[in-house]
């Protein structure tokens, strides 16, 4: 039986990873990809965590639910970066800068 | 009850009296230029005439008629105003407009053809509007009121003829002079009120009146108002020294003279001291004696040697207000009023026959185009076959001024000096100069008006003879002769009495004097006027055999004369004593103004300027600096904190996460 502090870990690692390419890729769609990887992080926490309710399995159920909504939510966020690029012709987050007075 | 009634209506009459005048002037003055008959007025002062003539026939000798309304309130003193009626005010009543009726109609003829009539009719009627209401209001506040109205009429008259510089100069001095006289009014008045809270005549003087009681009043003070009284009379009556504006006020037109230089407004003082009388102690009567006495002889001796025609009646006028001035002075009052009535009417009478000589003077001067003056009686002569109306008008004119018998001067002029005799007897010896003066000055009096009468109208013509051309004079016109007859009329001693040679029996001093002092008590009565007549007749014969026979024995200059024409070097005197120093004062008060008083109002107005100046740099610099310091200071971190904000999504999310990461810190480490 594998110990619930290394999926812990493994989820810590992947949530920094993902955290670090949202904040620092200077394109969008790796950006998004950083928010899935935190996505999953979290799902992988809820899988972990799962196996102390062996009645209801909340936590797998849950995780399923966050990974439907996940891929919903790639799946506006591309349709997102789509328009933006045609907008500012560019994916760099750094050029999306209108929101600045 | 009726008796009542008969009061109300007397005195709606004598209101109305006052007011046609008034409501006349009004037409002149509302009506545009187009108003320029004369006939308004003399319908006016007609009305008032008949409305006077009734009352005087009606309440003559009775009770006075009073009616007074209140007017405003000075503190606890309620100040009124009404008229008040009896024999001395219809005495005066009847006289202005008796006067002012001939010449309104002799004006339509002297002043036809001027450019101004419409002014002229405006103010005569003005000016009669004044003099009656002076002489029926019954509070003296009222009676100073009328009284600057008379003299700014008067003013208004002198200088009729605005563009000649004589007549503004002329008018000037008037008013300048008449304004000393109101200063004294107006101390009399202030002095009254302060002692008895009153203006009103009857109170003050009535027979129970507050003066009469002599409680509540100091001694003093009461002779200082009666000096004030008399020096206001002074002015308006032209007594010496204050007499110099009269000759000058000779610019006005000749009807305005006879009118009011010499019947009526001049009397005005003689009037208020009749009115006032009771308030004056032995002080004040010994004062106007003398100076009335003075002034009789002065003006008396300057009448002697005038080569204006209109100038010695004037100085005679003068002489004549000093008779009248005495009579106040040794407490005639009613012998006063005697005088001023005749002399009105015949002095009216001798102006308006200068005035028909000018006029006809003026006449062939124009028509000859000759440089003359008008006026210089040593131009005319022989007038006496040319104007032989005119000439026996001026006659009776004269006789009654030198006070021969049959007319009504020699009734006046000698009660007046009959009283004076018998009043210096009773005083210290050296008083006895008052009525030796009025001899002397009487009979200079028959001196110069026989001159006047015999330089004018007999001899050669002299005009002729200076300009080598033979000039026609013709007689004046009808308009200008009845009103002259009407006078003359007035004149002759039946209007007053019924017995030519004896004052007593005389009505109208009967009316203002009790009688029990009108007995003929002493040798006086009989010894002055023989004497005073003989000595005019012995003058006027000399006059005669001097100017109409033209054996003039003098030379014609010399000091005395000199001092004579020169009216005694007043007018020199004046200029260089009161004038000049004067116009030094007010310069150097002007000098004082500009230099000192101006500097300082300058320098004040720097200053608050300077403070003006130091307050808005204060608030520019200081409290606006305050204020933008602190919007500048919220901009400034605004600004700081903007900075970071650049718009990089990322870096928005690196905030979140350091916040979110500190709060974390902040509840589980600290």
């Amino acid at each position: 039986m594998i110990p619930l502090d290394h999926f812990l870990i493994v989820s810590a690692l992947l949530f920094a990873i993902g955290l670090y390419a949202t904040l620092t890729k200077k394109n969008t769609i790796m950006v998004l990809v950083g928010v899935e990887l935190m996505i999953n992080a979290s799902v992988l926490n809820l899988v972990a965590f799962g196996r102390y309710d062996k009645v209801l399995f909340g936590g797998q159920v849950f995780a399923l639910f966050v990974i439907v909504l996940a891929a919903a939510s790639v799946a506006v966020a591309l349709g997102i970066v789509l328009q933006v690029y045609r907008h500012f012709k560019s994916v760099d987050p750094t050029d999306f800068d209108s929101l600045k007075d | 009850m009726e008796q009542f009634i008969t009061h109300k209506v007397m005195l709606v009459l004598a209101l109305i009296a006052v007011i046609a005048p008034f409501l006349a002037f009004l037409t002149y003055a509302l009506g545009g230029k187009r108003q320029k008959s004369g006939v308004v007025s003399t319908v006016a002062i007609a009305i008032s005439l008949l409305l006077s003539l009734f009352l005087a026939i009606s309440a003559w000798n009775r009770e006075l008629l009073h009616v007074r309304y209140d007017w405003f309130t000075i503190g606890t003193n309620t100040v009124t105003v009404g008229i008040l009626v009896n024999n001395l005010s219809l005495v005066m009543l009847v006289l202005v407009p008796l006067v002012a009726l001939p010449v309104h109609i002799y004006s339509f003829s002297y002043m036809k053809g001027d450019t101004g009539l419409r002014r002229y009719w405006m103010y005569l009627s003005l000016f009669c509007f004044a003099m009656l209401g002076l002489v029926v209001a019954d509070s003296l506040f009222l009676l100073y009121m009328c009284w600057e109205l008379v003299g700014f009429a008067s003013y208004l008259l002198i200088g009729f003829w605005y563009e000649r510089d004589a007549a503004i100069k002329a008018n000037k001095k008037a008013f300048l002079i008449n304004r000393l006289g109101d200063l004294g009014f107006l101390i009399g008045l202030a002095i009254l009120f302060s002692e008895f809270g009153t203006w009103d005549l009857a109170q003050l003087f009535g027979h129970d009146g507050l003066i009469a009681k002599e409680g509540g009043a100091d001694a003093s003070y009461l002779t200082w108002a009666g000096l004030a009284f008399f020096l206001a009379a002074m002015a308006k009556s032209a007594q010496f020294p204050l007499h110099i504006w009269l000759p000058d006020a000779m610019e006005g037109p000749t009807a305005v003279s006879s009118l009011i230089h010499a019947a009526t407004m001049v009397a005005a003082g003689v009037f208020l001291l009749a009115r006032v009388s009771p308030l004056f102690n032995d002080t004040v009567l010994m004062t106007i004696a003398t100076v009335g006495s003075i002034t009789a002889f002065v003006a008396a001796s300057i009448a002697l040697t005038q080569r204006d025609i209109k100038r010695v009646l004037a100085f005679s006028t003068i002489s004549q207000l000093g008779f009248m001035m005495v009579a106040i002075g040794i407490g005639q009052i009613g012998t006063a009023i005697f005088h001023l009535v005749t002399h009105a009417f015949f002095k009216c009478l001798l102006f308006l026959c200068a005035g028909a000589v000018i006029h006809e003077i003026q006449h062939q001067k124009e028509k000859h185009k000759l440089q003359i003056d008008p006026q210089d009686i040593g131009l005319m002569g022989g007038l006496r076959k040319t104007m032989p109306s005119t000439f026996v008008l001026s006659l009776i004119g004269a006789a009654a001024l030198a006070g021969l018998p049959l007319t009504a001067g020699y009734l006046s002029k000698d009660a007046l000096l009959i009283f004076a005799f018998e009043w210096a007897n009773y005083q210290a010896g050296f008083w006895v100069f008052i009525p030796l003066l009025l001899m002397i000055a009487s009979g200079m009096t028959a001196f110069y008006i026989a001159r006047w009468l015999f330089k004018i109208f007999y001899g050669q013509n002299r005009l002729s003879l200076s300009i080598g051309k033979a000039i026609h004079y013709h007689e004046a016109p009808v308009l200008m002769r009845w009103p002259m007859v009407l006078l003359a009329g007035c004149c002759l001693f039946f209007v007053f009495s019924y017995n030519p040679l004896v004052f007593e029996d005389t009505w109208l001093l009967n009316g203002l004097e009790r009688t029990d002092l009108l007995q003929r008590v002493n040798i006086y009565h009989t010894v002055i006027p023989a004497a005073i007549n003989s000595v005019s007749i012995v003058l006027i014969f000399l006059a005669w055999r001097w100017y109409a026979k033209g054996k003039y024995p003098l030379k014609g200059s010399g000091m005395l004369y000199d001092w004579s024409y020169h009216q005694y070097g007043l007018n020199r005197l004046y200029e260089k004593g009161v004038v000049k120093p004067l116009l030094f004062v007010s310069g150097a008060l002007y000098r004082f103004d500009v230099k000192i008083i101006d500097g300082l109002v300058l320098l004040v107005a720097n200053l608050v300027e300077l403070s003006g100046r130091l307050a808005a740099w204060v608030d520019r610099y200081v409290l606006d600096g305050a204020v933008n310091g602190v919007g500048n200071l919220a901009q400034g971190i605004g600004m700081l904190l903007r900075n970071g904000r650049k718009g990089k999504v990322q870096r928005y999310l690196l905030g979140m996460l350091i916040v979110f990461l500190l709060m974390i810190i902040y509840a589980n480490f600290i």
